[in-house]
């Protein structure tokens, strides 16, 4: 079905009432007061508590599991182990269990689980469990993982056919135009390796569920998904394992925080549901703050080496990029990551031979997932520190390097992205602009210039001077002072029209409207605090010409609400609101319609406006919607209603085969530019400025937006700095705040963000998704900071200050 | 994780609240503000049958000045309490700021400062600035009262000099003292909520720009809090300039013995040590008690 294309002049002769006002989210008020309802807060009659038992080594058999203790304490009603339930298998490749049967493979792997009357009775019961273990061989690098004769983390795939090696079976190959040519045409070429490690989500609402089932079976599941309609799926397919008839309803609570993590169903869902199975009785699991760390999936390292070259005069001629992802035991989402990768990959700046290889490889640690970017941020740290490499050996400035590769509107890239709307122009010009960066350079070269004859240079360099004298020129650091600062940018491109990675990449929405002017908007996307149902309620506000008070946006039930890929992929602004306002515009047409006949006047002269229907040809006419409802729902002659389903899917390629094809309806461009103080003594980086400058197509929300990319840029400066999960061994060390070194308050940095305008021809009010751009190019905008600060180029994350000062050391000789 | 069963205690009175931890002995753990024993409690590491609160002893919060003592702390006083002590602010704005440094808002208000001491880690972050002020400290029992330098009250990481079976620490006290400047800077990998990766507290006694005498205390470096002798004797007598706190930096390092650990090695934290202790020093005596 097409959407209706007849407001689209109407839309932009006319002023936007609600649609780019900075309105405070839809549950401010019931989440500041303590109102709003999470999974800790849910209880329901009877309910038991379920807890997990996980292995304490890394690989190993399970040659006994003795729950006879447990079973005898009072108040248990439950203990379940691999060996007394259904197998139950799910993940991307099915190779994960719901509970592991002779051998765990990582230290999360659940081996039993409880449900008691009580969260300590369960906790009890878990400690009066004695599994007993027969190590095995382990294997923690990726690289290792690769080599012949490496301990095999999956003897047998999921078909239960014997696995050569640890290497995942994926097609993770693109390439185009010819990379061997661009290299011999290339003048100057830079190459190096990147890693990344692991981080997490820190989700602030630990995880949990509750699952509850009827006398006939039926399951409702009470999660925090961010994605209702997979997840039911999901959970449906487990019923068909666990020989059980029912349907399954998913209803969401408050979510605390998402950020990717809950993009994939949990063995612990499947264990609640099992216990509750048994138990005939609800069953809660809610993690605590240690099992939020060691037993949810971060993000995928990644280890990359790449390659770009450019001519002459600076023009890049090819990229090649292989990489090793460290998949851990099992396989979720962030297998897939290298998909996503490939985009900037093979698209960011104008580059015509490129070449993207990723291999995965199991490995005994704790397996990932996706995170916020999805893998983006993690190439984007290899592509722009070595493009700024690039730019230096071709003697030419980063920001100019870049400006002669940016990507530009009405464009098609070598991965066949249809490039209309493209701000990437636009936001770099945006950061050079507000950070002054012609008179920064200026002032450090006429510094440099000081320096280099001894005469009319600054003698008396300060502390926190900007001079960030670059390493080429240094005469002698010791006259360096201890702490000095340099600039770095980096950019980002992102899907902002949704995402082709599912056969569906769609979202239904049902709007219903009642005869007093309120309006029910029941959308299949979900909120996990990015401020989804205060978007909806401005789009469809602004369609109907009501005030957001009137609009009620009804999410996360799957018995109520239609189908929807999930929130991910920056895609619910775009993809759900699009959903939203083609639902919504049949409404108004069935409004408009019938107030012609109500008010006996022409159509075309009628607008929805200010809770009113507006007639241009008769003003007198002019009257509250609210009247026209109720006139044709009580008129004997019309007796009608006004409701309106509309599923959107964006008439995009699915992301397959040779990973050529447009498989967004719009690409979000974005460069941020930060200014840092380097102390040379400790390590420590302070940022002393930074800027976020993105293309958004339209601000729905320009409060929402700023937080995104302030939540973005913050959650990517803790990214590139100081979060880190420490294992030994595949064993989690620090699984708690204060060793996972998370930004605080005081920690935080005035993200400055500037918003790009350049509207997507097919977003609602031209808008593009955001979510996750904010965090994409922080690492690299840093790296690059630091090395125009010292000298020293740093190619793992997170550059903390030790590592910062041992590259130091060794590039100043002490 | 859940506190397990326990007995619960609240004395009325200095005295009842000595007589109960000489009679429950070993089986019992004193609580202060809570932030370090709830913890240990919930994950097991501490498993006393009793509890004995300290919260109804308020002559423990005061912060005085007592003339020819010197200023008071109670031990019940809380990281908060110092923080925004005026008197602290007049007198050792530098322990003020220590205090400002330490955990988080959060515990800084439940923490108290004879908690933070008798916990005895070797990170914490008064320990320095009190030793390089001179601080001591009174523990009383059940007969008997005695005080103790600071300096000599820790004995290991986790151990002090406390008789658990019978003593409570009472108060800090800090000397009326010729220092005239003090300083106490942290290096963590946060700004807040946060250990100490290493910490050096100094205090100066100057006349005009020679350094009659020093104190040095290093934190995070040793098993326990550590005096930096070597750099002391260095500076004690001479006129301060750049190069001679750098020579003091050098030589506090080797007065560490730090270990590696996930917020650190030890090659880090003696670098640490070199440049903490030289930027100390010369805050000090640059701008004095801050």
């Amino acid at each position: 079905m097409n959407p209706p294309v007849i407001t689209e002049q109407e839309r932009a002769q006319k002023e936007l009432a609600v649609v780019g006002k900075g309105i405070p989210k839809a549950d401010a008020g019931v989440k500041v007061t303590g109102q709003a309802q999470y999974m800790h807060d849910l209880e329901l009659p009877n309910m038991l508590y379920g807890k997990i038992l996980y292995s304490d080594r890394a690989s190993a058999r399970i040659v006994s599991i003795d729950t006879s203790e447990a079973e005898r304490i009072p108040g248990v009603k439950a203990v379940l182990t691999a060996y007394n339930t259904p197998e139950i298998r799910f993940g991307f490749l099915k190779d994960n269990m719901a509970l592991k049967k002779d051998r765990v493979r990582q230290y999360r792997d659940e081996v039993a689980a409880v449900a008691a009357t009580t969260p300590e009775l369960a906790e009890a019961a878990i400690k009066a469990i004695v599994v007993h273990y027969e190590d095995l061989p382990a294997v923690f690098d990726p690289e290792e993982a690769m080599q012949e004769g490496a301990p095999l983390v999956h003897e047998l795939n999921p078909k239960g056919e014997p696995n050569k090696d640890n290497r995942l079976r994926l097609p993770w190959k693109f390439s185009a135009g010819d990379v061997e040519a661009g290299e011999a045409a290339s003048a100057f070429i830079a190459e190096g390796e990147y890693e990344t490690g692991w981080v997490t989500h820190c989700c602030l609402g630990t995880a949990g569920c509750v699952a509850a089932f009827d006398p006939d079976d039926n399951l409702t599941m009470y999660s925090i998904t961010q994605i209702p309609s997979l997840a039911k799926a999901d959970f449906q397919e487990a019923m068909k394992a666990m020989g059980v008839r029912g349907k399954v309803r998913v209803v969401l609570t408050t979510l605390g925080g998402g950020f990717g993590s809950k993009l994939d169903t949990y063995a612990f869902e499947y264990i609640a549901m099992l216990l509750a199975h048994r138990t005939k009785k609800p069953v809660k699991i809610l993690f605590d703050r240690e099992e939020e760390f060691f037993a949810t999936s971060p993000r995928q390292p990644t280890r990359i080496k790449i390659r770009q070259g450019c001519d002459a005069e600076g023009r890049l001629t090819f990229r090649d990029i292989s990489m090793v992802l460290d998949n851990g035991a099992y396989t979720s989402w962030g297998a897939t990551t290298p998909t996503v990768m490939m985009m900037p990959s093979s698209s960011l700046y104008q580059v015509e031979n490129v070449r993207f290889r990723a291999t995965c490889v199991y490995t005994n640690n704790t397996y990932a997932q996706a995170m916020r970017g999805y893998g983006t941020p993690q190439v984007t740290f290899a592509i722009e520190s070595n493009l700024d490499e690039l730019a230096e050996k071709a003697g030419i400035e980063g920001y100019e390097f870049r400006l002669k590769n940016a990507n530009l509107p009405d464009t098609v890239t070598p991965q066949g992205f249809k490039v209309d709307s493209c701000g990437h122009v636009p936001c770099l010009e945006a950061v050079a602009e507000r950070m002054d960066w012609a008179g920064y350079r200026a002032a450090k070269a006429a510094r440099l210039a000081g320096d280099a004859t001894g005469a009319g240079g600054d003698a008396t360099l300060v502390e926190s001077d900007t001079a960030g004298v670059p390493p080429v020129a240094q005469a002698a650091w010791t006259e360096l002072p201890d702490k000095v600062r340099g600039i770095g940018m980096a950019c980002l491109l992102h899907v902002g029209g949704g995402a082709k990675i599912y056969k569906s990449d769609g979202c239904g929405t049902l709007i219903k409207v009642d005869d007093l002017g309120y309006v029910d908007v029941y959308s299949g996307s979900m909120d996990m605090g990015q401020g989804l149902d205060t978007i909806l309620r401005q789009i469809v506000a602004e369609t109907l010409g009501l005030g957001v008070d009137r609009i009620n946006v009804v999410i996360g039930d799957t018995d109520v609400c239609p189908w929807d890929a999930g929130a991910h992929a920056s895609r619910s602004t775009f993809v759900a609101g699009n959903s939203a306002l083609y639902a919504a515009q049949q409404v108004r047409e069935q409004i408009l319609n019938s107030a012609a006949d109500i008010l006996d006047t022409p159509r075309d002269g009628l607008d929805l406006t200010g809770g009113m229907v507006v007639c241009a040809d008769d003003p007198e006419k002019t009257t509250k919607i609210e009247k026209v409802l109720r006139k044709a729902h009580f008129a004997s002659a019309g007796n009608t209603m006004f409701m309106a389903a509309y599923f959107y899917e964006p008439p995009t390629d699915l992301l397959a085969g040779d990973f050529k094809g447009n498989y967004s309806m719009a690409y979000a461009w974005g460069c941020h530019g930060v200014e840092v103080e380097v102390d040379r003594r400790t390590g420590q980086i302070d940022i002393v400025r930074y800027i976020a400058a993105h293309d958004v197509g339209k601000a729905i929300n320009p409060l929402l937006l700023r937080g995104q990319i302030l939540g973005g840029g913050l959650q990517g400066i803790g990214w590139a700095l100081a979060e880190e999960m420490i294992f030994d061994e595949g064993k989690l060390l620090n699984p708690n705040f204060r060793d996972y070194k998370m930004l605080t308050a005081l920690d935080s940095v005035d993200v400055e963000p500037i918003l790009v305008e350049d509207p997507a021809a097919a977003g609602p009010y031209g808008a593009k998704g955001i979510g996750e751009p904010g965090l994409v190019p922080t690492a690299p905008a840093i790296a690059n900071a630091i090395y125009d600060a010292v000298g020293i180029r740093l190619r793992k994350l997170p550059m903390k200050p030790e590592m910062v000062l041992a590259a130091i050391m060794e590039a100043e000789g002490r | 994780m859940f506190l397990p069963d326990f007995d619960y205690h609240a004395p009325e009175t200095l005295a009842e609240a000595c007589d109960l931890v000489r009679d429950l002995g070993p089986s019992a753990k004193v609580l202060a503000g809570g932030t370090d024993l709830l913890i240990k409690l919930k994950h097991g590491l501490v498993t006393p049958t009793a509890v004995i609160s300290l919260k109804a002893l308020d002559e423990l919060k005061t912060i005085t000045h007592v003339p020819g003592r010197g200023v008071v702390i109670g031990a019940r006083a809380t990281h908060n309490d110092l923080v925004n002590s005026p008197l602290l602010h007049e007198r050792f704005l530098s322990v003020s700021e220590a205090a400002h440094k330490l955990a988080n808002n959060q515990v800084r208000n439940r923490g108290t400062v004879g908690g933070n001491l008798v916990n005895a880690i070797p990170s914490a972050d008064l320990p320095p600035i009190l030793i390089a002020l001179d601080a001591w400290i009174t523990l009383v029992g059940s007969n008997t009262s005695r005080t103790v330098p600071l300096h000599s009250f820790f004995t290991g990481p986790s151990c002090c000099v406390i008789d658990p079976v019978d003593e409570i620490l009472t108060e800090i006290v800090l000397p009326d003292q010729q220092t005239t400047g003090s300083t106490y800077l942290k290096f963590a990998l946060r700004r807040s909520g946060a250990l100490s990766v290493t910490g050096v507290a100094v205090a100066v006694t100057m006349d005009g720009d020679t350094i009659v005498d020093s104190r040095i205390c290093l934190g995070a470096v040793f098993p326990v809090p550590v005096r930096a002798n070597d750099a002391e004797d260095l500076l004690r007598g001479k006129t301060w300039s750049d190069e001679l706190l750098a020579e003091a930096g050098e030589a506090a390092s080797c007065c560490a013995l730090p270990i590696t650990d996930i917020r650190g090695t030890a090659e880090y934290r003696l670098d640490l040590v070199r440049v903490l202790t030289k930027r100390a020093l010369k805050r000090a005596i640059t701008e004095g008690h801050v």
